[in-house]
């Protein structure tokens, strides 16, 4: 088929718009990486545009990196991130698995409860998250934030895998039963290698979410040993009010941004199918 | 089979798969929303010799908070300010990237979805960095046109500074309802478009007759979508971008809330605005519901 009737005017204009919103996405990212390597005098005296003076300013990635931290966040972050997860995936998976495949009395009310969940603003749940955690002993500690981050990834991690299992063929549980594989034995050896393409989903939708998570990180921790990247971030900017170093800021930016664009650029399909079973609920 | 064998050891398997996810999920989700209700009902500063109970005297005395008004009014600002822009841009990038068998369409769509998996934080950064007054890229490409340098402090007026957080909460929401939108329009059959084709429809025509009515379903997702994420997450903008302010001007629901319990040590109220939070949500997801319903087409 012919690109269907559209006026040669209007797809210049349409595709005009295109190239504008797919620059309007990049610069960004570029100017980023450009302002990072800027000191504050080239801030104030030139365009905001201008590319940085050479030499070029790399010091200061090793400056926010050693004197704000940004090694500790990273790591914290990269902490939280997988340990939250993992603990998350799991605890979503045997649930699922369970409803999907061993349907008991309640189940189907177990299940509404999960997707019912999520139509809760979590901003309600923030004041006694604060105190429940206060009163375990884990507010300001990695161990605390992963609890909390597992919990807020089970209903969606439930959603789509209980639709995951159900697509399953039942013929390999069943032969492997005859095998004498056991319940546990199942799901371990023969589901959990089947579903990988479901968790993969799952898991990369919840490495993003919870690698950009800014609240539960700051409300939970308030020693600068445990901030996560966003956290870490916001806390810089609010420095600045009083210590302007613009070029240090953008180089905390990129260090941010940097590994949710790798995991975006290799798991994009994964993303897309993330997104659109989530969003059938 | 021998499944079936032995009942306890089914109930077994059952019980260690389900308990401690449920038992999980009740400590850290169930339970802290059933215990911010009950929170909403003290006159409470964090510490627990302090803790008076006063029933609903904290919704009485948001009746009389001009600011919680505000705040409302801000959060349907938003609300309606990024339904109309999400919904028109989303739309159109996805039918372009997809029935207009442009050059290019897959990079495109890889490109636009990049704001969604960055951090609301680093995009608050980023924009807090255009709109700055001195060094900003605004002020900057506007002095461009004119004699003097121009200094506005497009974050520092009193009114109107709610819209200048809604380029950037556009800007970082479309890629995700694109590619909602995408799925949806190549799960129409290419029949459809070949059939109007033939009996000379242009592209306008197959959008309203064939793509609007078959993605309407998803459309209506989008919408009711973006109205929960907004009133339950735009916070975080606000509270990187403007924290409120100036004088409590851009604040929304869960920036007050934010404020009220962990800045004032109001804790009791701040639960209530929690609670008022999930009431909104909850009304305006009905009466949405019933504007929107129209009826859908299902694909046989």
């Amino acid at each position: 088929m012919k690109s269907g009737g559209l006026h040669p005017i209007y797809k210049i204009l349409f595709y005009a718009i295109l190239v504008i919103w797919g620059l309007s996405v990049l610069y960004p990212l570029l100017w980023t990486l450009l302002d990072a390597l800027k000191n504050n005098d080239q801030f104030f005296r030139k365009m905001p545009w201008s590319l940085p003076d050479v030499p070029l300013l790399w010091s200061n990635f090793t400056y926010v990196w050693s004197e704000f931290s940004f090694d500790k966040y990273f790591v914290n972050s990269v902490v939280v991130t997988i340990g939250s997860t993992l603990l998350g995936l799991f605890l979503a998976a045997s649930t699922a698995y369970v409803l999907a495949r061993y349907p008991f009395k309640g189940s189907n009310v177990l299940y509404l409860i999960y997707i019912a969940s999520m139509m809760i603003p979590f901003s309600l749940a923030l004041i006694p998250l604060f105190f429940l955690l206060n009163s375990m002993h884990l507010t300001n500690s990695s161990f605390g934030l992963i609890l909390v981050y597992a919990s807020t990834l089970i209903a969606f991690g439930v959603f789509v895998l209980v639709g995951f299992f159900k697509s399953l063929p039942k013929e390999l549980e069943e032969a492997a039963a005859i095998d004498g594989a056991s319940y546990f034995g199942i799901f371990f050896r023969v589901m959990l290698p089947l579903s990988q393409p479901g968790l993969i989903t799952v898991g990369i939708v919840n490495v993003l979410n919870i690698w950009n998570e800014y609240i539960i990180g700051t409300i939970l921790v308030n020693d600068p040993d445990h901030y996560t990247l966003p956290v870490g971030i916001a806390m810089m900017q609010a420095q600045m009010q009083y210590r302007t170093e613009w070029g240090p800021l953008f180089a905390g930016l990129l260090i941010t941004m940097v590994p949710v664009l790798v995991v975006y650029m290799f798991f994009q399909r994964q993303i897309a199918s993330g997104i659109t079973a989530g969003a059938i609920k | 089979m021998r499944l079936g064998t032995t009942k306890w050891q089914r109930s077994l398997f059952i019980a260690a798969f389900i308990l401690p996810t449920f038992l999980f999920f009740c400590l850290f989700t169930i339970y802290p929303v059933v215990q911010a209700m009950y929170y909403s009902l003290f006159d409470w500063s964090g510490s627990s010799d302090n803790k008076t109970f006063i029933g609903l005297d904290n919704f009485k005395e948001m009746i009389h908070d001009p600011i919680i008004w505000n705040a409302m009014g801000n959060d349907y600002f938003l609300v309606v300010g990024k339904i109309i822009g999400i919904m028109i841009l989303a739309t159109f990038f996805a039918v372009a990237l997809t029935r207009f068998r442009f050059r290019l369409s897959n990079f495109f769509r890889s490109i636009f979805f990049i704001p969604n998996v960055i951090s609301v934080v680093v995009i608050g950064v980023l924009w807090n960095f255009i709109y700055n007054p001195q060094i900003g890229f605004l002020n900057a490409f506007l002095s461009l046109f004119t004699k003097e340098k121009v200094d506005i402090t497009w974050l520092g007026f009193t009114s109107h500074t709610i819209w200048m957080l809604l380029p950037p909460a556009i800007w970082a929401g479309i890629g995700f309802y694109m590619i909602l939108l995408i799925a949806a329009i190549q799960g129409i059959p290419e029949s459809y478009y070949e059939a109007s084709s033939l009996e000379g429809a242009g592209q306008w025509a197959q959008f309203r007759h064939i793509t609007l009515p078959l993605i309407w379903e998803q459309m209506k997702v989008s919408i009711l979508n973006i109205m929960m994420t907004t009133l339950n997450g735009s916070f975080v903008i606000v509270m990187i971008m403007t924290n409120g302010g100036p004088d409590n001007s851009t604040q929304v629901m869960g920036s007050y809330l934010y404020q009220m319990a962990f800045s004032q040590y109001h804790f009791g109220y701040g639960a209530a605005i929690g609670v008022l939070i999930l009431i909104v949500s909850l009304i305006t997801t009905v009466v949405l519901q019933r504007l929107m319903r129209q009826e859908t087409i299902e694909i046989s």
